[in-house]
């Protein structure tokens, strides 16, 4: 297996001092599902944000497809983020567009400065949109205004907003975080069947241990701009659940046995 | 089986002191008072020290209201027709509509820069303080700075009103720029947009129905100021005809006419404004 991503001795120190990654050393593998854990503030959305550099790691190396991507900066960063998409928390979709026009800005990295300020997108580009809200079962909303969509749809826009930037690598922050049960098992495994059908690599932040369990290949766990944990979802144990949230889990009302792996190629 | 009283919370039983105040006396509150009581007293020693000239307060006031039934009740055309009239008011029409435009566009452009989120801070306080600058002194002083290179007319007017436009759109742009949420930016630069492609896909549908409300008040105020600068400046229009009728004919039946006219398209305005807010989606 290839190496997608790797993440060298990366820090990151915010202006006032505050230390929000201290010697992080990760990598990705192509097609792996990871997952992000750790208490708010413990620098997770930091991490995600370093890797497509919207936000400047302080020290270190990040490695993305075998390219050393630290001192990119403008058309160069332009180009390297539209192979990285992302999703969040808020959605941060501009609510006033419809449905397929938020899709299409997905493609505003690859266009000229005129025809992505027009928002003038090919009929190629287009039919991509419409195929991938098709797949997200949005069909029936393509012309509807974002405000009008539940929150569920929302992120659902949000996927064929990154997906249509044909990315390698989906940077989760969140994305279930605002969403009720229901919602957040449609948006999970949308994105666990974008990872094994379209073999793309996802690296999710994620608040639920339980659902990091699921349907991850592999846990990471930070905790102050640490990683204290980097293995598979079977080998975390009560003792890195304390390491990680500083808290044992029955506190925690997280049960880290007999849960069920997702199996999306089963259905 | 009798009702029981509920508990009730005795004075005994809590720590609570007898007097309660609800506000506290914090460093603003007092700075308030003290400038709300001195107002009051300066408001009423003006009163007492009125040079009223021998005036009498009561006939004065009659004398007034005559006038204004004569104004509003018998107006009159003597030196312009109504199809002049017309003309003028639409003469001072165009100059608002000119000067909004062309504050509008530059206005955008400048507010781009002025906005935070979207610029550094060293530039956006630059501008921004450049167009409190020229915000700060009035549209009618700008436009009789501009009357020493062009001469009193309705260069002048253009231009002063312009620059004055400008600052104050720039400031309201640049406002409604800030007000949008971060994340709208933040995700269009994930996908690797530029940033002109961030500006027209998110920042301007973001801020649409601001910008124009802001453009239209602003062009209600120009509409306003154009009548004046007719009279003050000579540019022309509505405002022209209301300074000869009034300062050389003293013509106050014709001023009554004017005042009509520019009633009428205040009404207009007024009406097109709550029209256009009603029917852009907010």
């Amino acid at each position: 297996m290839t190496t997608l991503l790797e993440m060298k001795h990366v820090s990151k120190k915010y202006g006032n001092g505050t230390v929000a990654l201290s010697d992080v050393n990760f990598s990705v593998n192509e097609g792996e599902f990871v997952s992000v854990i750790g208490p708010s503030g413990a620098g997770k959305s930091t991490l995600l944000r370093c890797i497509n550099k919207m936000i400047q790691a302080t020290d270190g190396e990040v490695i993305f497809d075998s390219v050393n991507i630290s001192g990119f900066k403008g058309r160069s960063l332009r180009k390297l983020r539209t192979k990285i998409g992302m999703i969040f928390q808020n959605y941060n979709l501009v609510e006033r567009l419809s449905v397929i026009e938020n899709v299409l800005h997905g493609r505003l990295g690859y266009k000229s400065m005129l025809s992505g300020s027009l928002g003038l997108f090919t009929n190629d580009e287009k039919q991509q949109a419409y195929h991938l809200l098709e797949m997200l079962g949005l069909k029936e909303q393509i012309y509807q205004r974002c405000d009008q969509l539940s929150g569920g749809q929302k992120q659902r826009v949000g996927i064929a907003r990154a997906l249509i930037q044909n990315p390698k690598l989906m940077l989760c922050d969140e994305p279930i975080a605002s969403l009720d049960p229901s919602s957040a098992k449609t948006i999970m495994d949308h994105l666990k069947n974008i990872s094994d059908s379209l073999k793309i690599t996802v690296l999710i932040n994620l608040h639920q241990v339980d659902i990091a369990m699921n349907y991850a290949d592999r846990i990471i766990g930070v905790s102050k701009g640490q990683i204290v944990f980097n293995g598979a979802p079977s080998q975390l144990t009560s003792g890195d659940i304390k390491t990680i949230y500083g808290s044992d889990a029955s506190n925690l009302m997280i049960n880290i046995e007999n849960h069920d792996r997702v199996k999306v190629a089963e259905k | 089986m009798s009702m029981k009283e509920p508990p009730r919370i005795s004075p005994a039983m809590t720590s609570a002191p007898a007097m309660i105040k609800t506000k506290k006396l914090t460093k603003s509150n007092i700075v308030i008072r003290t400038t709300m009581t001195v107002l009051a007293l300066l408001t009423i020693y003006g009163f007492f020290t009125f040079n009223n000239q021998n005036l009498k307060f009561w006939p004065s006031l009659m004398a007034t209201f005559a006038n204004f039934k004569t104004v509003f009740i018998q107006p009159h055309f003597n030196h312009f027709t109504f199809s002049q009239a017309v003309e003028g008011v639409t003469v001072t029409l165009a100059l608002g509509l000119l000067t909004t435009i062309v504050g509008a566009v530059v206005a955008f452009f400048l507010s781009l820069l002025a906005a935070e989120n979207l610029t550094n801070k060293t530039t956006s306080n630059i501008v921004k303080t450049i167009v409190a600058i020229i915000r700060a002194v009035p549209t009618v002083l700008w436009v009789l700075i501009f009357a020493i290179a062009a001469g009193l007319g309705s260069v002048a007017a253009v231009i002063g009103m312009s620059f004055h436009s400008i600052s104050y759109l720039t400031k309201a742009y640049s406002e409604s720029f800030e007000e949008i949420d971060e994340g709208a930016i933040e995700a269009l630069k994930a996908t690797g947009a530029g940033w002109w492609q961030i500006v027209f896909q998110s920042i301007v549908p973001n801020a649409l129905t601001s910008l124009i409300s802001w453009t239209f008040m602003r062009f209600e105020v120009n509409f306003g100021v154009a009548v004046a600068m007719g009279a003050a400046a000579g540019a022309g229009g509505i405002g022209y005809e209301m300074f000869m009728a009034g300062a050389f004919y003293f013509d106050i039946r014709e001023m009554g006419t004017i005042t009509y006219f520019i009633l009428a398209i205040a009404i207009v305005l007024e009406i097109l404004s709550t029209q256009i807010k009603a029917r852009i989606r907010i």
